[in-house]
């Protein structure tokens, strides 16, 4: 798991550089690790989705295609939205942690942090 | 939406056609192609129709054309397509095509067996001088100064005497000279020899160029032989052992003069023959273009006469024999348009009198006629392939658009795979008018072309489902940073290196402050990628998702029953079917669902340890039990529970008995009216003959009619609704509890997609890297190539390939089963498609 750790400890040493110019939420232990605010992501998703699937069906020209358009926006919007929201909803409260190798544990200590 | 939502409005209607112009009405119909024709004379043989002369003569005109093809074929030339499509000719034009193309096979015939005789006399005359020539070698006085040497035979015997010495001899020396096949030599010599006993000299020598042989075509290196003898014996037995041997013998003349002048001769002959080849040659080739020229056209002519006068002989005459009556199916939007076309032939045909179309009532379910564009159609064709929709019922069509791609994507969801897929149907969309690809014939490629926008849909919503998962090609994305902080918790239980290396794994506590800091915005988080008990969380996660898509996509087609029942007016439906089927489906599915998510929102890591299962909790349910050790997961959760189970109970019977009873009750309260209905019914039996639709499993009658206008149009045998009803209920039940559980199948193959593809990624790919010299950049290149391969056989075709069956069985069964009848058939308009033709 050597070079597997190497491979996304490189990445996320990108995603670190990346991030480190936005400078948003808490700082601590010298580390800009920020933490994840839930309702944030909530709002803009929901916002977001919202405009897909209720307000853009407004906007479709009308056509011989306006229904199926309208139709495809809308389930679009459904079925996207309520994926998401599962996988935030089953992460929000998780009931254990990840189980790491010992390398990983010292990769990431060291590299993502 | 008007056509895909539901299937359009479809009447019965009848042509009244003059016999003078019926031929370019259904001509022009059949251009724009919008009626489908009932055939009225169902009884009558095909031997017996009406126009049963003018189909044989398009038949034997289309065998004049298949004669004329293959000779076009055996020159070497293909016929071109048509280039635009010419309306079926009228009665004159027909017979002109037909003079033509006679006139045409006639002289192709005559053509080619003049050449072929012509080659065949050709060919003897060339033989016959090769014979002389090399036959001179044997007999002729020695070569004259300045002529050029000759080479030498190469199967040589002693010199034959020379005929000028013969006066010396008492016996005559007679030739015998032919040709033999190459194979029979040494056959023929022996049994020269043997028969002959050494009265003969013979010599061969092959022919300097090969030449055609008459029965099988091949080139062949004859051989040419000169047998000279004496006695006349001698010469019979020789003449008749050459004929067994299907030699070709020809005229020896005995004098040096004589073989001269027979050799300028041949010259002569041979000379004419190729002149007279050549001229045959050339004309032959002008008949042929001709030919490939007018071909195409009379075809397609020809074909669609063929298919009107089959149309028309489906329509029966009138009374006075003047008129033609046809029954048609015709869309009611385009009846205006029929009646257009009516017109419009009748004026070019010259008639008077004009053709109209008339509206018939009828009590007959008619066809499913669902207009679709290039996009919609490979969606539509999903769904008519387990059963084309019932008259005017709801459509699910539209739906599956966006719900058949995303099922496919949950179970499918990486977005290196995704973007694979997503290119290549982007190519296919992109190039889809380039003729290479429309005209390809191999069946397996037309069947991806025809669903590229299918795939394109597809591949992008795995492309969206891949970044929720956070898998690209099973490798996770930190796209944010990650929510659980490794060193807070290595902090927190002083983690030193030593502490590291002696233990090989360690869990991370969300029980420790700073060590999970808030949900992932976008997916799952990368650290489940890098956890060995990841797929601890993601079965979890995977399982509940794939329920609570299901119970919402069931709960779906429930709804959209709804509308079926509003449009055929059967309201008492909305009550006794509609409402008992969803309080069962949200009393104890949805309840699932708000359990799950309740769970979800209301536990964490504080109370890990007493969590409450909900499965348990779900079966206690059932069950009316409950279990000291799970804990409830909010204050009185029983009772709830009962009355949730309670009702469901309750709303079962109403499933059973509600509709039969409602009908039992109508039919008892309309009992008097039934006699008069029948009565106007009855006459209306001999125009409009009932026809079979074809049904699905599980339709019935009442579903068919049903599907139609009113249910008591027939007697209907109430035991029969009522088993219907019971088996519908039953199915429903039932069918909630295992449909749930089916849709378990998301959860199945997108771990089973998830695995191999991190199978392949650490058995091939990382390989490659153990080198990080520039050898094991070299290295890195052909395993590359086998990961390539892999990936897209195994990942992408196989996987998908089995994606998309399950994504079509989920909405086939599991979706559509709750609100869908599928007991239709299609409209098939009459009209000259251009792939009859190939």
């Amino acid at each position: 798991m050597g070079g597997d750790g190497g491979a996304s400890a490189a990445r996320s040493g990108r995603g670190l550089a990346a991030w480190r110019g936005s400078g948003r939420g808490a700082v601590r232990c010298g580390a800009a690790m920020t933490a994840h605010s839930f309702a944030l992501p909530l709002v803009l998703f929901s916002a977001f989705w919202g405009l897909v699937g209720i307000a853009a069906p407004w906007f479709v020209p009308k056509g011989p295609n306006r229904g199926v358009i309208i139709t495809m926006l809308v389930t679009t919007a459904v079925c996207c939205y309520l994926f998401w929201l599962i996988a935030i909803l089953a992460q929000a409260n998780p009931l254990f942690g990840p189980q790491l190798k010992n390398e990983t544990i010292w990769y990431v200590r060291f590299l993502w942090e | 939406m008007g056509s895909l939502f539901r299937s359009e409005e479809v009447c019965l209607a009848q042509l009244f056609l003059q016999s003078a112009s019926a031929y370019s009405c259904i001509s022009e119909l059949g251009e724009r192609g919008l009626l489908e024709f009932r055939d009225l004379n169902p009884k009558v043989s095909p031997f017996q129709r009406r126009f049963v002369g003018e189909v044989r003569r398009c038949e034997e005109m289309e065998k004049t054309f298949t004669f004329l093809q293959q000779e076009l074929r055996a020159a070497g030339r293909m016929p071109g397509p048509c280039p635009e499509s010419p309306r079926a000719p009228v009665a004159r034009e027909a017979l002109r095509v037909q003079e033509q193309s006679e006139q045409l096979a006639q002289e192709l015939r005559e053509v080619t067996r003049s050449r072929a005789s012509l080659r065949g006399r050709l060919r003897d005359v060339r033989q016959y001088l090769h014979v002389l020539r090399e036959g001179q070698r044997f007999t002729s006085l020695p070569a004259p100064p300045g002529s050029p040497p000759r080479p030498r035979a190469l199967s040589e015997r002693e010199p034959i005497l020379d005929p000028s010495l013969h006066q010396h001899l008492e016996r005559k020396i007679n030739f015998v000279a032919g040709v033999i096949h190459p194979w029979r030599v040494t056959a023929f010599e022996r049994l020269l020899w043997r028969a002959c006993r050494g009265y003969l000299v013979a010599s061969f020598v092959e022919m300097p160029e090969p030449m055609e042989d008459p029965a099988t075509g091949e080139s062949i290196t004859w051989v040419i032989f000169l047998i000279s003898y004496w006695g006349e014996q001698i010469g019979q037995k020789i003449r008749k052992i050459s004929d067994c041997f299907h030699c070709q013998v020809y005229l020896y003349p005995e004098s040096e003069t004589s073989r001269t002048d027979t050799i300028t001769r041949l010259h002569g002959q041979i000379q004419e023959l190729s002149v007279t080849l050549e001229e045959t040659e050339k004309y032959l080739a002008e008949v042929l273009d001709k030919v490939a020229q007018a071909l195409p056209t009379w075809r397609v002519q020809v074909q669609k006469m063929k298919a009107i006068y089959l149309v028309l002989n489906q329509c029966s005459f009138d009374v006075t024999q003047k008129c033609l009556i046809a029954e048609v199916w015709c869309p009611v939007q385009d009846l205006t348009q029929v009646q257009d076309a009516l017109r419009q032939a009748s004026y070019q045909s010259g008639s008077s009198v004009e053709c109209f179309v008339q509206r018939v009532p009828t009590l007959e379910s008619p066809p499913t006629l669902i207009r679709t564009n290039k996009f919609t159609a490979g969606f539509q064709s999903i769904v008519d392939a387990y059963g084309v929709a019932s008259y005017q019922e709801v459509n699910p069509a539209p739906y599956a658009i966006i719900t058949f791609p995303f099922i496919f994507a949950i179970m499918f969801g990486d977005v290196g795979h995704g973007l694979l897929m997503f290119l290549f149907a982007l190519w296919m969309v992109l190039y889809e008018d380039s003729p290479r690809l429309r005209q390809g014939t191999n069946e397996i490629w037309l069947t991806f072309f025809e669903g590229r926008y299918l795939i394109l849909l597809m591949g992008a919503f795995s492309i969206y489902t891949g970044f929720i998962y956070n898998e690209c090609f099973s490798k996770a994305t930190a796209i944010f940073p990650s929510a659980w902080s490794v060193a807070t918790m290595a902090n927190h239980s002083s983690w030193s290196s030593e502490y590291l290396a002696s233990h090989p794994s360690l869990t991370l506590d969300p029980n420790v402050t700073g060590v999970f800091r808030g949900p992932y915005p976008f997916g799952i988080d990368p650290i489940w990628s890098l956890a060995t008990n990841h797929l601890n969380f993601l079965n979890s996660f995977k399982m509940k998702m794939s329920v609570v898509l299901g119970i919402v996509h069931m709960g779906f087609g429930v709804v959209l029953g709804v509308f079926n029942h509003v449009h055929f007016k059967q309201h008492h439906r909305l009550v006794l079917e509609f409402l008992p089927e969803i309080i069962f489906l949200l009393a104890l599915f949805g309840y699932l669902v708000f359990l799950i998510f309740y769970k979800w929102i209301k536990f964490s890591a504080a109370d890990s340890l007493v969590a409450p299962s909900i499965l348990i909790h779900f079966i206690d349910m059932f069950l009316f039990t409950s279990n000291a050790e799970n804990l409830p997961l909010y204050p009185g959760q029983v009772p709830v529970q009962m009355v949730l189970v309670l009702l469901a109970l309750a709303s079962v019977p109403v499933l059973l008995l509600g509709t039969p009873l409602y009908q039992w009750c109508r039919r008892r309260l309309t009992a008097g009216a039934v006699p008069v209905q029948s009565l106007a019914m009855g006459e209306q039996e001999p125009l409009l003959e009932g026809q079979e639709a074809g049904n699905s499993v599980n339709a019935t009658k009442e579903d068919v009619e049903s599907g139609g206008h009113s249910p008591d149009a027939k007697h209907l045998d109430f035991a029969e609704i009522f088993m219907h009803q019971a088996i519908h209920t039953i199915e429903y039940c039932l069918g909630c509890v295992s449909n749930t559980a089916s849709y378990l199948r998301l959860w199945a193959l997108s771990l089973a997609h998830a695995q191999l593809s991190e199978v392949l990624w650490t058995m091939v790919m990382r390989n490659g890297f153990v080198g990080l010299s520039y050898v094991g950049g070299v290295v890195l290149v052909p395993v590359f190539a086998a990961f390539a391969v892999l990936t897209v056989a195994i990942l992408l075709v196989m996987e998908g390939l089995s994606a998309f069956l399950h994504a079509l069985r989920l909405h086939w069964v599991e979706f559509q089963n709750k609100f869908y009848v599928g007991a239709g058939y299609k409209l098939c308009p009459f009209a000259f498609a251009p792939d009859t033709w190939e």
